[in-house]
């Protein structure tokens, strides 16, 4: 690790570190509230979710409407294994990213061969079916009553002769969570450099190219989907954990779509992006939720903003806040034909080489 | 009890059928899966609700001009969402769909309120609740007959409108190949602006029916509607529009013989299911064209 010697750090490396020292000592100024710590929190979870859904529509070109599903399934195994066996966090990390990772598979094995549309919404299907086992199967979840007395998550000496310390308050969490993203973000950059995040992006970039080349599209695709499906589990794991109850409501479409959104604005397929817009829409949330009940409307009311946000990306920044340029270039495929003008060519639908074609 | 399980089904499965149509139709032509189209049927119910109470129209009147707001509203989320990503990718354009859907429930929400509204009372014709048939134990109200026959009739005219009228053979060249049909002088843009207006149109009227027929009306009603239609377009073959129809009959047979009789609690896990098994067995579904011809146009 000679790269870190001061004088070899680039500026964007500057930023980064600056950034993570400065979310490490974000807790001790003064004007931090729990409620600030809480909402970082939260961001913390949303970038977790984001960059593990980042897989599917940004390295690989898929759209994934079905996130939330492995969420609830990671957050109800975290949840189910605590209250019933109480299981320490520990060992539940990994069994969540198990339990995403074996349903990814499940779901993904025979679906993934369905080209763009099909698999979005065999996604969609799959999220609201497990909404609706979660609502209705009251004997393992208690159905819409909700899951409630999760024990947070301690550390446990005691087998070493030290001492068990039990989180409580926001802070402890937020340092897990902390180390939680910076595993995330790791894992992330190792996979994208790595030969399978090469093939992702060869069958994201072109499918009968990859294909030529030799990468068995299933395969890559499913493993993706996996590793997706298990960190959203890993993002569930946590979320039970912290919030300490559960109920099916919390796992609805719209959790999917504001991670998608996260994603399109952020920029798909930047690693860097996608958190930024973890950000950018947590805070909008928050700002919205204290904002609306005071022009006398009801809360739910911010996912209009949401939606508009989406819309007016499409079809003025497509490739988000901070575009990688594999995806800039085929978003703007389209618009570079219509400026030219002939109707024939500016009808001409086959020929872009669409994200989803 | 089966044959009144049947009769509810055939009876919602005839409304899935109105609105599945409109999804396929718009992917049979501009192959997006309009996400939006539930929120139109939402806003059908809605608008039909203010017509009655605000401008104190009669049922049919409201109904009628319900259908035409619904109309003008599809033609607008064609022209300014969907148009100007005509020749942006697929993910564009469904993202958008999904955008434009739940920044049209919200709109509601903020317009109407959240809690679930009736229509006003008795401003649904008050005959509607007499029985009008019995056989086989089962009673047949003059609305379910007023919905079974309205659906038929929009079904036997949406037909005609696709195979008789110049407007309906271009529709069909659209479907077919877009640059083709432009080169023969067909305005492609404006034919597929007035397939949204028919969609939205079949999609309120069945908004009105349903609202009218559970009288309750709430922002979200639009979102699992559209979905269970949705599901109706896939069973029976995404961009045919019989298949559609089928589809829709089938599945609200379906789902109303499945809560009876399985699990009622599951009943909206029946088309989620359908939808899901059907796009991997046979993703071309019942009516659907060649799976090579679907994968080309993905």
């Amino acid at each position: 690790m000679g790269r870190l010697s001061p004088q070899n750090l680039s500026r964007g490396d500057m930023i980064r570190i600056g950034l993570l020292i400065l979310a490490l000592i974000l807790p001790f100024f003064p004007f931090v509230s729990d409620y600030i710590l809480h909402i970082t929190i939260l961001i913390f979870l949303y970038m977790i979710l984001a960059l593990g859904l980042n897989i599917v529509p940004g390295f690989n070109g898929l759209l994934d409407l079905g996130y939330v599903g492995f969420f609830g399934i990671g957050a109800y195994t975290s949840g189910l294994l605590t209250v019933h066996f109480g299981l320490s966090y520990w060992v539940i990390i990994p069994l969540a990213f198990a339990n995403g990772a074996i349903w990814g598979i499940l779901l993904g094995a025979p679906t993934l061969r369905l080209t763009g549309d099909y698999f979005a919404i065999v996604t969609f299907g799959f999220s609201e079916l497990v909404v609706l086992f979660l609502t209705n199967e009251i004997w393992l979840t208690r159905g819409p009553l909700g899951l409630p007395g999760i024990a947070p998550p301690s550390i446990d000496l005691t087998l070493f002769g030290g001492p068990k310390w039990e989180f409580a308050g926001e802070l402890p969490y937020y340092y897990l969570a902390i180390v939680m993203v910076l595993v995330t973000v790791f894992v992330m950059y190792r996979i994208q450099d790595s030969r399978l995040g090469r093939a992702w992006f060869a069958i994201r970039d072109d499918e009968i190219a990859a294909v030529s080349c030799g990468i068995n599209l299933l395969n890559y695709k499913v493993i993706a989907f996996a590793i997706s499906a298990a960190f959203g589990a890993v993002g569930g794991s946590f979320f039970a954990r912290w919030v300490t109850f559960l109920s099916p409501d919390m796992f609805k479409f719209w959790e999917s779509f504001l991670i998608l959104c996260m994603i399109v604005l952020g920029g798909m397929g930047n690693i860097w992006g996608v958190m930024i817009g973890a950000v950018v829409l947590v805070s909008l949330s928050e700002v919205l939720r204290e904002l609306l009940p005071l022009l006398g409307l009801p809360v739910q009311v911010r996912f209009l903003a949401f939606g508009l946000i989406m819309v007016l990306m499409m079809r003025f920044r497509p490739a988000g806040i901070m575009p990688i340029p594999a995806v800039a270039a085929k978003m703007k495929a389209g618009r570079v034909k219509r400026k030219r003008g002939t109707a024939a060519a500016e009808l001409k639908i086959g020929s872009t080489t669409g994200l989803n074609k | 009890m089966f044959l009144q399980q049947l009769v509810n089904g055939l009876i919602i499965g005839g409304i899935y059928a109105m609105i599945a149509v409109g999804y396929t139709m718009i992917y049979g032509v501009v192959q997006l899966i309009n996400f939006a189209h539930g929120e139109i049927y939402m806003l059908g119910a809605f608008f039909a609700v203010t017509f009655i109470s605000v401008l104190g129209l009669p049922f049919y009147a409201a109904f009628i001009l319900s259908m035409a707001c619904c109309a003008i509203c599809g033609m607008l989320l064609d022209v300014v969402a969907y148009r100007p990503l005509r020749n942006s990718p697929r993910l564009a354009a469904l993202i958008t769909a999904i955008g434009m859907s739940i920044f049209l429930q919200n709109l509601a929400m903020i317009i109407w309120g959240s809690r679930p509204k009736p229509f006003p009372h008795g401003t649904v014709p008050a005959y509607f609740d007499n029985t009008a048939v019995t056989f086989g134990g089962v009673n047949l109200s003059w609305f379910h007959l007023f919905i079974f026959g309205l659906t038929l009739v929009m079904m036997i005219g949406l037909n005609l409108i696709i195979k008789k009228t110049r407007w309906g053979k271009a529709m069909r060249a659209v479907a077919q190949n877009k640059t083709m049909a432009a080169l023969t002088g067909i305005n492609v843009n404006r034919v597929i602006t007035y397939t949204f207006a028919l969609a939205g149109a079949l999609g309120g009227a069945a908004g009105v029916m349903v609202g009218a027929y559970y009288n309750s009306l709430y922002p979200t009603m639009g979102y699992v509607a559209g979905v269970k239609a949705f599901a109706a377009a896939v069973l029976g073959g995404i961009g045919s529009v019989p298949g559609a129809m089928l589809g829709g009959v089938l599945l609200g047979v379906a789902e109303a013989l499945g809560a009876g009789y399985l699990s009622s609690l599951y009943r909206d896990g029946i088309s989620y299911a359908v939808m899901i098994i059907v796009i991997i067995l046979i993703p071309a579904g019942l009516f659907g064209k060649l799976i090579k011809e679907t994968k080309k146009s993905m």
